[in-house]
């Protein structure tokens, strides 16, 4: 198989992961409005959970589900505590409390399990890899497409065949609106947030056997978190899955066309969505 | 106490106790300062926290030079060359003239320059030639073996090793030490007749790698030579086994930093995998011994490289300071020049011309987990020399 077309399968398998890490924080902006600095955190807690779940002797299976349960659940009671106080202010307060908050959490990774990084083993059923041709691809990141696919589906029904996405979709046009219907707004806040966060504990959980466990992980998420999030458009669905998909796959082929400006890349292809399409390619103008 | 509590305890203490340090000097006007510039937050952070304890355990061990107290501070640098700078400028202004630190090559090599112009001393254990070559000067010194004598102790004899390893792929940081090294490397494949069948250069901020290895993958190598260091090159072992290369092709990867990697990889990860090191906690030498028995005393830990690596730097300028009988640093340049002593690696020299200790390099090949002896006897050292550029090729003009 040509090297370019391994690199755009490479690509999805990396998109669907940034999919995953960024769909959350797209949703939360498109409903709250607000600015979450500390969604790379709450993927770094879902990879040290991972971890801490596999050291007491987890099925790593079990973790993929109560792990982002358990970030969301703590998530959930930050909305509660913390954050809606800071909802009516300016974006300049969103930012100033979630980065403490994403500072905290980290110093906090690194004060019980160390600045050192850790492996995550692969799960034996997905060791080794497939073979089809020339074409060698990990067997644990072919799980990672498959599943983040289902996953997507099944947050895409969430969000568009339920009375909850309903809820939420109405909300992200107008807050008063739904609170005259008589909807519990401050819930589905609090739900969103919740699912915003499990979105990127469950990218951190899927995330640790390929790149492993490190404190500074979640700093580095955040930003292509927040330019796939411009790339595809504030607050929509399909232009995270769009713009993760996107960046995974120019990050991909670049490393094959230009491999020192892989990275760079990234931010070049946000540079020139930006210019063509200001609100990204899905977003709402 | 393992590994992780005391780097938990190093972390937790760091500040207070460079200020502790910072005020007992001021307290004691006539102390000797020292600092310790090293990356404390960042990609790098747990190099140097490891730094800092190795200075603070030199330290500490010597008490006292010339009758005088000692104190030290940590300066985090970020590992950005500016702020490295800056902060090494700040504390020659208070008085510290004697510096240990610098765990990439780009913040050495300003760091030097810095602390030439301030009239101090700088010694380091980053890897690119240029700091004891074009770009050395009368202040800087350097205790690691540079990138040229990494490859040749490294690349050499795996050559020899593994003679079917025809095809080699590299991976490359794009910055002086990753060319430092890479340059090197494709000297011995011209040299050997081997094919470089490609490389991949990647950003100093990268983290995902399966572009590269696809890449590599599809170049069909025999052998991978990884050329980053510290979480870089974890990143690219890790996902490197997982793309299967470990089956087939030879991983080598050619600065390791130490058993601190060990430790975040696992054995299973490392097994039949070779590593190029500085430095090694089971070295048959009185010095490393005497080092090891101290860490596990105090600190109930082996010394991994970063580490050792503080701490013989040091102890090499706290010795000269003892030999020259004055903590004038033109003095103690003086007396580091040519000096000869029992080191970590064995007997060590500082060649006067450019400033370089003179020490081995290790090729290491990590062992199944079934085969380790104690928890840290991740590896085995399969050999070990020296290899310098003679001073005549370095282009150091001192």
């Amino acid at each position: 198989m040509n090297v370019y077309l391994l690199q755009v399968v490479n690509g999805i398998g990396i998109g669907m992961l940034y999919f995953l890490l960024a769909v959350g924080l797209s949703i939360i902006f498109g409903l709250l409005r607000f600015v979450n600095f500390a969604h790379g955190a709450f993927y770094l807690l879902g990879a040290y959970f991972c971890f801490q779940a596999m050291q007491w002797g987890m099925n790593f299976w079990l973790a993929l589900v109560v792990v982002p349960l358990l970030v969301a659940f703590c998530a959930w009671v930050v909305e509660k505590v913390l954050l809606r106080h800071v909802y009516a202010q300016a974006h300049e307060f969103h930012i100033l409390v979630t980065v403490g908050l994403a500072l905290v959490l980290q110093e906090g990774v690194i004060l019980i399990w160390g600045p050192l990084g850790d492996n995550v083993a692969t799960p034996e059923a997905l060791q080794g890899v497939v073979m089809w041709g020339n074409f060698i691809y990990p067997k644990y990141r072919l799980f990672v497409i498959g599943f983040t696919a289902v996953f997507a589906l099944a947050l895409w029904w969430v969000l568009e065949g339920t009375r909850l996405g309903s809820a939420v979709r109405a909300g992200s046009e107008s807050t008063e609106m739904v609170s005259l219907l008589g909807i519990n707004v401050f819930r589905i806040f609090s739900l969103v947030f919740a699912l915003g966060a499990g979105t990127a504990a469950l990218a951190g959980v899927l995330a640790a056997p390929i790149r492993g466990v490190e404190p500074f992980m979640g700093i580095e998420a955040l930003g292509i978190a927040f330019v796939i999030v411009v790339v595809g458009g504030m607050g929509s669905f399909a232009g995270a899955l769009v713009g993760g998909l996107l960046i995974g796959i120019v990050q991909s082929v670049m490393s094959t066309l230009w491999p020192e400006g892989a990275r760079l890349m990234i931010y070049v292809a946000m540079a020139a969505v930006l210019l063509l399409r200001p609100h990204g390619l899905l977003g709402r103008g | 106490m393992n590994r992780r509590n005391l780097l938990k305890m190093a972390a937790l203490s760091a500040v207070p106790g460079s200020l502790w340090a910072a005020r007992s000097a001021l307290a004691q006007s006539d102390a000797i300062r020292f600092g310790c510039p090293v990356p404390m937050s960042g990609a790098f952070a747990a190099n140097g926290k490891y730094a800092d304890i190795g200075m603070k355990l030199a330290i500490q061990q010597y008490g006292t030079a010339l009758g005088r107290p000692l104190a030290y501070t940590v300066l985090d640098t970020e590992g950005k060359p500016a702020t490295a700078v800056r902060k090494v400028q700040e504390q020659s202004e208070q008085g510290t003239r004697f510096f240990a630190g610098g765990i990439l090559s780009s913040e050495s090599l300003a760091m030097g320059k810095e602390v030439e112009k301030g009239g101090g001393v700088f010694i380091t254990t980053a890897g690119a030639d240029e700091i004891t070559g074009k770009d050395c000067n009368k202040a800087a010194f350097r205790w690691s073996v540079p990138t040229f004598g990494a490859i040749e102790q490294t690349v050499r004899p795996l050559i020899e090793a593994v003679p079917k390893a025809k095809r080699w792929y590299t991976i490359t940081p794009q910055y002086v030490f990753g060319d430092g090294l890479l340059s090197a490397a494709k000297n011995i494949f011209a040299e050997k007749g081997l094919e470089h069948v490609g490389n991949s250069y990647h950003s100093l901020t990268e983290k995902e790698f399966s572009g590269y290895l696809t890449n590599a993958l599809a170049a069909k190598p025999d052998a991978l030579l990884i050329l980053n260091f510290g979480s870089q090159s974890s990143d690219t072992l890790r996902q490197a086994v997982s793309f299967g290369m470990k089956q087939n092709v030879t991983i080598l990867v050619a600065w390791a930093s130490g058993l601190e990697q060990f430790e975040a990889l696992g054995a299973d990860l490392c097994a039949d995998v070779y590593f190029g090191a500085q430095y090694w906690h089971g070295i048959d030498s009185p010095l490393n011994k005497d080092l090891v028995k101290r860490c596990q005393e105090t600190l109930k830990v082996n010394p991994n490289y970063s580490l050792a690596g503080s701490y013989i730097c040091t102890k090499i300028m706290l010795d000269a300071i003892i030999k020259s009988g004055s903590a004038d640093p033109k003095a103690v340049v003086a007396a580091m020049e040519g000096m000869k002593y029992d080191g970590l690696t064995g007997a060590e020299e500082i060649r006067a011309g450019d400033h370089q200790v003179l020490k081995n390099y290790y090729l290491l090949k990590g062992k199944p987990k079934s085969k380790m002896k104690d928890k840290d006897d991740y590896a085995d050292i399969v050999s070990s020399g020296q290899s310098f550029l003679p001073l005549a090729q370095t282009g150091c003009k001192l």
